[in-house]
């Protein structure tokens, strides 16, 4: 017993010290530059002399019914790629998890290949696939559905296009994994009991599986919110989300000041948006 | 009557034929145990019955209905799984409740039947307790107590105790027993634990290694009367001599090469004629082992202690015969302070009767 707790303080103190070097980068690559951000965003643009002039004013611009159409944008973007990829993944993830067997490796290493690719160069791949002459159009032009191609490329579609694409992995892997631990016996006994395969399915291997849902939820759901490069380069450059317009503030308008606040205040909106989801996760397991 | 029925069921997983043509009776309202060594096929013969395994060919009834395509869901059995297999996102009442859930039933009278079912496994107290907190025993309670709420024609408890130390096994054995005369349910008990078996069951089958039936009958049949030098070996312990069955004074007896005649009786169960090759099986226990000469007993051999294994309730003997063969003796350890204490190396006489032999064919 004894010798029990001097191995868990060895291994506690062991395991600090591993954690100090990610703690040390996440302190001076995140939270120091975030408090910045934080600072920044309290100064009156082009005062910064020895003592800066602080001012709420920056926030007040976002009382605009355009910040929130961009805010709202951006969230039904980020819905619609979790769900979308949350339909596709869970089929996905239970045929690699329950029946690819031996494929199983294989076929999950063929779903992370693409991703060894820079996105820029994916990003192209799907210009070839949903150009004026290209993949999408000319199959539609051949079978008569439509006479003259649609405009595919640097629309919305193309965005969610590419934004499904790319998260998806990120929805696969989890649910993966919890499926992948999931006690085939719980099926039996759910049979056992009398039970139909959906209801089965239903009442056992779902929320089973949720841990690995809400993993993925946030892992697509957080990310997809402050996209940049996707709706650059599908929607090329037409549609304004909340990345694009941080991104404009920095590096177009040089704006630090009313970027750093967009930056906090959009962060803030994500922040209660996922708390609320969270809890509806809670209350769902 | 709905007996369970197995007739002429082959199963084979690829190459690898678990079960070849296999018949078997399960009486109804019987405690029938399954005992075979791992690897028997005797898991997959539950697993058959259940349905979670289609037969290759072969037919399965229970009474007159024929249930060897019907869907696992469909037939009216149900399961205590080896490692329970307690849904870990439910309670205990979740867990219960499950089968009369999916049914459809009224919540009102899941409630009731919750209740009263855990009272059965005397589980009332923890009755909203997750299964997490539970001790092994507890959850093997719920995995019963899941499975009886639906009333099944039969319950299939596959090692259901092999988890459990051997105090709480016992003890379970016995809530077994309890329960199942008071349920009248017929319960299909697998294991490998000999001890178990016998101790449970009404009637047990034992299955060899190539997944065939040796035998089916009482406890007592089986470990009194085995009908072949596997089911004396496995069930229990024994003695094994090849030897020539003769005639001798009117009766029957062994020529053991090397060691001896000795008096058999040959049981009306199995006739042997004069003259054949056989086994004679001696029970360790049936075994009288003594430093002084004693009469009275038909048989008598010699021999010199080479081992003792005290057990506490008995000791067991190695005893070397003149020609090499090691003995095995059971002796109950029935007096605080045995007056003869047998000690390495003394020479023991061992005496038994003829009764207490069983010939087995090669």
């Amino acid at each position: 017993m004894n010798r029990d707790i001097e191995n868990t303080e060895v291994s506690t103190n062991v395991s600090f010290f591993m954690a100090l070097p990610a703690f040390v980068w996440l302190l001076i690559f995140l939270y120091i530059p975030l408090l910045v951000i934080i600072g920044l965003s309290f100064i009156r643009k082009g005062v910064i002399s020895a003592w800066p002039d602080f001012t709420l004013s920056n926030y007040f611009t976002f009382f605009d019914s355009l910040y929130y159409s961009i805010l709202v944008r951006s969230l039904l973007l980020a819905f619609v790629t979790m769900a979308v990829c949350l339909l596709c993944a869970y089929p996905i993830a239970y045929f690699l998890a329950l029946y690819a067997r031996r494929w199983k490796n294989m076929l999950l290493f063929l779903l992370a290949l693409p991703f060894g690719v820079n996105f820029v160069i994916l990003a192209y791949a799907w210009f070839f696939i949903l150009e004026k002459n290209g993949l999408i159009n000319s199959i539609l032009t051949t079978l008569g559905i439509i006479s003259t191609p649609i405009q595919l490329l640097n629309t919305e579609f193309a965005i969610y296009v590419g934004m499904i694409y790319c998260y998806l992995p990120f929805m696969v892997l989890p649910i993966y994994a919890v499926l992948e631990k999931l006690d085939l016996r719980l099926i039996d006994a759910s049979l056992d009991l009398g039970a139909t395969r959906f209801a089965t399915f239903w009442r056992i291997i779902l929320p089973q599986s949720m841990p690995g849902i809400q993993t993925g939820f946030f892992m697509v759901f957080i990310p997809s919110f402050g996209e940049y490069v996707i709706p650059a380069l599908m929607g090329g450059g037409k549609y304004m989300y909340v990345g694009s317009l941080i991104s404009h503030y920095f590096s177009v308008l040089r704006n630090l000041p009313l970027g750093s606040a967009f930056t906090v205040f959009s962060s803030i909106v994500l922040l209660i948006v996922s708390l609320i989801f969270y809890w509806r996760f809670r209350r769902a397991t | 009557m709905r007996n369970i029925r197995l007739e002429h069921v082959s199963k084979a997983f690829g190459d690898d034929i678990i079960l070849d043509n296999l018949s078997l009776t399960i009486p109804s309202g019987s405690f029938f145990a399954l005992l075979g060594p791992s690897g028997s096929g005797k898991t997959t013969l539950l697993r058959l019955i259940a349905g979670f395994d289609t037969v290759d060919s072969g037919q399965i009834y229970i009474g007159d209905r024929n249930i060897t395509h019907v869907p696992i869901n469909k037939r009216n059995i149900n399961t205590v799984f080896q490692q329970y297999a307690l849904f870990p996102h439910m309670n205990v009442f979740g867990n219960v409740a499950y089968g009369l859930r999916v049914k459809g039933v009224a919540s009102d009278i899941i409630e009731q039947k919750v209740r009263r079912t855990l009272q059965k496994v005397h589980l009332e107290r923890h009755i909203y307790k997750p299964i997490q907190q539970l001790s092994g025993g507890q959850q093997q309670r719920v995995a019963l107590a899941r499975a009886i709420i639906n009333e099944p024609d039969v319950l299939l408890l596959d090692e259901p105790l092999a988890a459990l130390d051997l105090k709480l096994r016992e003890q379970m054995l016995v809530e077994l027993i309890d329960l199942q005369s008071e349920l009248k349910t017929t319960f299909v008990y697998v294991t490998h634990d000999q001890f178990e078996a016998l101790t449970v069951a009404d009637y047990m089958a034992i299955m060899n290694y190539d997944g065939e039936i040796e035998q089916v009958g009482t406890p007592k049949e089986i470990y009194e009367f085995p009908i072949s030098s596997f089911v004396a070996k496995f069930v229990g312990s024994t003695n094994l001599f090849h030897g020539l069955l003769i005639e001798k004074n009117g009766g029957f007896a062994m020529d053991i090469p090397e060691l001896g005649i000795f008096e058999v009786a040959v049981s009306e169960r199995r006739k042997f004629e004069a003259g054949s090759s056989l086994l004679m099986s001696l029970r360790p226990e049936k075994i009288e082992i003594n430093k002084e000469e004693q009469a009275g007993f038909a048989n008598h051999l010699t021999g010199i202690v080479q081992a003792i294994i005290y057990y506490g309730r008995s000791t067991q003997y190695s005893v070397k015969l003149p020609n090499g063969f090691i003995v095995h003796v059971f002796e109950q350890n029935e007096e605080h302070f045995p007056h003869e204490v047998i000690d390495y190396d003394d020479v023991v006489h061992l005496y038994w009767q003829k009764e207490n032999v069983v010939l087995l064919e090669k």
